[in-house]
Order: C-alpha cells, then structure tokens, then sequence
C-alpha cells in the first residue's frame, strides 16, 4: 500500500507492507503511479530482471528506484509489476511492463530524480514501513 | 515527514534582512542570513526551509553566512533559494546538493521586433505550433540525436559545439553565462549512464516547473537598462526555463553515490545526509566539480536548442526567418549552480566556491563578466513567475557583492505543494481561468498545469521587491505572459 504525502516542491511516497519484498515491489508501482497516471493500462509484455548487491534497506531500496527510473529514462519502459526477492545477496527483481504510448498512457510527472532527503526503510509492528522523497 | 513550523531564533537585521544565530546549533560556522520582508518570513516560517539554512552553516570552509533570497522553500539538504560560498584554502567542500539535481537550470530571454498588436490574433497558432515542435513532458526524446562521441565534445566545449553545427550564432555565446561554455569540464567524469540519459534530450523542455513562454513587456521601471537590453513596451518576447535534463540529474546522483561515505572518510560532521559534500581539493570533490561543468555546458547547449526551436516556430508563423524578427538573446543565466568566483569577504579579496540553489547571479555594472553591451548597467537576472503574474528582468547591483556573493533570487518560490495544488485545483479547468487571464497554457498534464497554477506561488512581485530593496538586484522590466508551454 503506498499514498503519496507532500513536500514543498517535490512529492514523498509513503509504502507500508507486512513482508519486505512486497515493500519494495509497491515502492515501484508508487514511483510508476507518479510518471503514468493510469497505471492499469500498462501491460505487462516486456520482462526486466533487475540484480542489486545488498546494502542497508534504505540504500537498496534508494538504488532500486533509481535503477527503475533509469531504465524509464532511457528506454521509455513503464513496468506495473514486480516480482522482488530480497535476501542476503541483495536484490533480484522480475519487472513487466511495456514501452511508452503517449496515445494509451496518461503521462503526469517527470521524475528527476530519487532523493536521500527523509529516505528510509524501518521495522515496525509486525510490518515494514517506507518514505522516500522524489525530485520533481 | 510533517510540515511544521519553524521555532528557532529570527533576528531582525534590517527591514529586509533576518538572522538565525550561528548560537542556534552546535556545530553552525556561520550565521544564517535570510532576505524577506515581514510578509515573506511569516509564509517562509511555515516550513523546515530555515532550519535547512542553519544545517548548511555547518559546512566546512563556509564564508560570512548561509544566505537564504526570498523565494526560499523547502528542498532536500539545501533549501531552494540559498547561497553558500566556501573558501579552499579554509577546507571548504563543494557539495553537489548545494547546486541540486538539475545542474544549471536556468533562464533565458529572447526578444523579438513583434508587438502584442501583431501578435494577438496568430497567439493561437503561434503557441500551438510552440508545443508541436519543442518537445515537452515525460518520456519526450528531442529531434537532436548526439553518440557518446559527439556528446563529450558537446559537454567540453558548450555552445561552441552548437555554433560549430550551424546552431547558434555570435550573438547567441556573447549573451550567455560564461559565453555557454564553463572551461574546467571533464566530459570523461561524466558516467555512460548520465550520457545516454543526455544523448536524446538535448533540446527538450522537460516538465515540473520548466516553461517556454511568449511574454510581452508589460511594464519598464529602467529605461536606459531596458534600452541596452533592447526590451520596449508591448515588445513579444519568449522567455525558456529548463536545465540539464537527464544527463544532469544522473551526475548528482552518481556524485551523491560516491559521497556517501566522503562525510566519514573526511571527519566532516553533517545534520542531513543529503547535504553531502567532499574537500574541494579532494578527488571526489575535483571529480564531481569537472563533471558539474560538463553537465552546465550541456544546460546550455539544451536552453540553446530549445531557443531555436522556437525561432523556427515564429519564423513559420509569422512568414520570415528569426533574424529577419530580431529573435536575439537578451540573455540566458544559471541559477542552480557552483562557480569559482572572486569576492571580497571577512576582510580580504578570495576566490571561493559559491553554490547557488535556486538562486542568480547578479553581477553589478562593471564587473570583467558581464558583457560589454550591459557593462554600464549590470549583468541581467532573469527571474521566472508564475505563469498568470508576471516574470521578471532585473539587473545586478553592488549590494550583490556586499552581501549575497553576486547573488539575487531566482523566481517566486512555491506557497502550495503540488499535493496541496492538485486539491486547490479539483473541479476546476485552470487552462480556461488563464485563457480567461489572456494566457493560453497548453501542457501535457492536466496535474503539471494544476500543480503549476498560479495561485501555487508566493507573488513574484513581493520577491522581487525585496531584492530590489535591499539593493542586490533592480527592477528593468515586468514581464507578462500570454502563450505558455509546459510538461
């Protein structure tokens, strides 16, 4: 579950999940959500593995969005879904999506970047709580 | 994160000048110096920008203050709207979040001989041919393709690289910012990463708060600066806000990257993560420096572009080729930027690095940068509003030298976040309020246009009054929009 949340200029997204790997899988569809307005219409038809060493949560999850946003950037992806497995090793992620269509997808922001600012990732309760603020 | 309200210490200095006591904190160097009116620091008060300008008082080698214009808002590590300038020879850092994600987002200003009479019944089709033919938005690559080969030669040598393609005239380097080409870039310090972001952008707007406008000159307050400008009441201009697009955000990144653990490494103790930074003289610093100015040279060969574009946009709607329109530029000025400069502070000449966040340059007459044509009234600031105010051209004064580092603001700053816009906005068209302000907007988003309303901004008629009375930078021109492009 994710909800965007506000920062002056930019916007925050805030993740809650009950398991870590579905943390960082809703983190995704949250960035995505903020770059295509009408997510379900995207397909998934092209696959994407991502691999990431391991490093603190809050770095991983940092340089999985960054990973996705450049993947966005350069090859005009937009992935909806995310299979991610986190363990000790790092990160190993099946992305689908498909290619930019201007005429089927909404586009709404053009996400800079993926900032430090507030970032984290922390254990609570029984589950898993994210924040992460983007340059708009 | 919650939006609280800021309890620190606020001196008042002057009637536009307020101080946050380096007493504030363990661990500030410096006083924290804000320029607001009493108007502007209650709405600045309202957020965590001021504690931001204490936590950049904390940085190594940081000289007379961290300096906040009026326009100051939230950011990340840096508020936006803040000036920090750092001396070398005092273990000063350069920190690439003092100069933000888009490196060398600026402004530009071109005029033209076309009046708002001429104008007024082509608008519509000049503005809709604008957003046909400079590419805007998410996920827009531009008509400019440059390889790895040809974008190193682009980030070396700026717009000469533009001149040497037939893109850019004398004229055009005379009128920019360093001539649009900063010496010291190391295009090699530059990841393959950041160049293939770069390599189909050039050229294109982006989206955010970026613009391209069809303004008239609404009102002249400095005839003989105006005159040298060659800006006339009623005259057609275009005013382009963009930066270093991809390409640029990529080298912050990968600069933030690699100073992860500089702050330990170096003993520099930080309050925020984000303000990470390394001793200039240090290779992260000297490596993040050669690829800071690349990325600049590459905001202004995009800027450069984007000006061409619409030159060929109004040639096509008017019948007649851009020079046959006057379309010169007035000028173009970064104002997300660090640079090495000479200034005179804590009682001797030094040069030092100063950041800029948001913030422009604004060298007084005289200064050995301005160009010569501008040399008896000041160097050109160019402060962008919102897009049914005003925007504005200002010239630098020697109040910039004396305390802001040549420095004055950089646009209106935001009142709303763009959440905050979007439900200000629910049910309402903003694109026919403006039309109804005389404005036609045309965006890619409705959420960009909402997020970017006017109504989002502080007023960039009370900005600017402050700078213009505290002597940093003075009124030339009031800009009015009538066409707007936007992401």
């Amino acid at each position: 579950m994710y909800e965007v949340f506000e920062h002056t200029a930019d916007l925050g997204l805030r993740v809650r999940a009950s398991k870590l790997n579905d943390l960082f899988s809703e983190s995704a569809h949250g960035l995505f959500s903020m770059i295509v307005a009408n997510l379900d219409a995207v397909r998934g038809v092209t696959k994407r593995k991502v691999s990431l060493p391991a490093d603190d949560y809050d770095l991983l999850l940092f340089d999985w969005l960054s990973e996705l946003l450049y993947t966005f950037e350069t090859e005009h992806l937009v992935f909806s879904q995310f299979n991610v497995d986190i363990n000790n090793e790092g990160l190993e992620a099946i992305c689908r999506g498909e290619s930019l269509e201007p005429e089927r997808h909404l586009t709404d922001h053009e996400v800079k970047a993926i900032t430090y600012h507030g970032l984290k990732v922390e254990h609570i309760n029984s589950g898993w709580l994210a924040e992460v603020i983007v340059d708009i | 994160m919650p939006t609280e309200m800021f309890s620190g210490p606020l001196e008042r200095v002057s009637d536009c000048c307020w101080r946050i006591p380096r007493s504030y904190k363990t661990g500030m160097r410096v006083d924290g110096l804000i320029y607001a009116d009493d108007n502007l620091i209650q709405q600045i008060r309202g957020d965590q920008a001021l504690e931001q300008v204490a936590n950049v008082a904390f940085l190594p080698g940081i000289q007379h203050a961290s300096l906040a214009m009026p326009d100051i808002h939230w950011g990340y590590g840096f508020c936006i709207g803040g000036v920090c300038a750092t001396d070398p020879e005092e273990e000063g850092v350069i920190s690439p979040g003092g100069v933000g994600y888009d490196i060398n987002c600026g402004v530009r200003l071109v005029r033209s001989n076309v009046f708002f009479e001429d104008v007024k019944r082509r608008l519509q089709d000049l503005v809709e041919e604008l957003f046909q033919q400079v590419p805007a938005g998410v996920g827009r690559d531009g008509k400019y393709h440059f390889n790895k080969k040809e974008l190193r030669q682009l980030l070396r040598d700026g717009t000469e690289f533009l001149q040497r393609r037939g893109l850019a005239t004398d004229g055009d380097l005379d009128y920019t910012e360093a001539r649009g080409r900063i010496d010291g870039a190391e295009p090699q310090n530059v990841s393959d990463r950041a160049l293939e972001r770069g390599s189909k952008q050039c050229g294109t707007l982006g989206s955010g708060n970026h613009f391209l406008e069809v303004q008239v000159v609404d009102a002249v307050f400095d005839e003989t600066a105006a005159r040298a400008m060659g800006l006339k009441r009623n005259m057609v201009c275009v005013m382009i806000h963009s930066g270093s697009r991809g390409l640029g955000y990529q080298v912050c990144d990968d600069a933030l990257k690699t100073l992860r653990k500089a702050p330990e490494k170096y003993g520099i103790q930080l309050p925020d993560r984000q303000l990470a930074c390394a001793p200039i003289n240090s290779p992260e610093g000297q490596h993040y420096i050669g690829a800071m100015r690349a990325a600049a040279n590459y905001a202004w060969c995009n800027r450069q572009l984007l000006m061409w574009q619409a030159r060929e946009s109004f040639a096509k709607i008017f019948g007649r080729n851009w020079q046959d329109l006057q379309m010169n530029l007035v000028y173009d000025v970064a104002h997300n930027i660090a640079k090495f400069e000479e200034h005179s502070t804590g009682g001797k000449q030094r040069r030092v690095w100063v950041h800029r966040k948001g913030a422009t340059r604004a060298f007084p007459a005289d200064h050995p940068e301005t160009p010569d044509r501008y040399a008896q009234i000041g160097q050109p600031v160019l402060i962008p509003g919102d897009m049914g105010r005003a925007s504005w051209v200002l010239v630098g004064r020697p109040g910039s030298m004396d305390h802001t580092f040549g420095t004055a603001c950089h646009g209106a700053g935001r009142r709303m976040s763009r959440t905050a816009a979007v439900r200000h906005a629910k049910g309402r068209r903003i694109d026919q309020e403006l039309a109804g302000r005389g404005v036609i907007a045309k965006a890619r988003s409705w959420k960009g246009l909402a997020e970017e309303q006017p109504d989002a901004y502080k007023d960039v008629n009370l900005v600017v009054d402050v700078v213009h009375r505290a002597d940093l930078a003075r009124k030339v021109a009031r800009m009015r929009p009538i066409g707007v492009i936007k992401g």
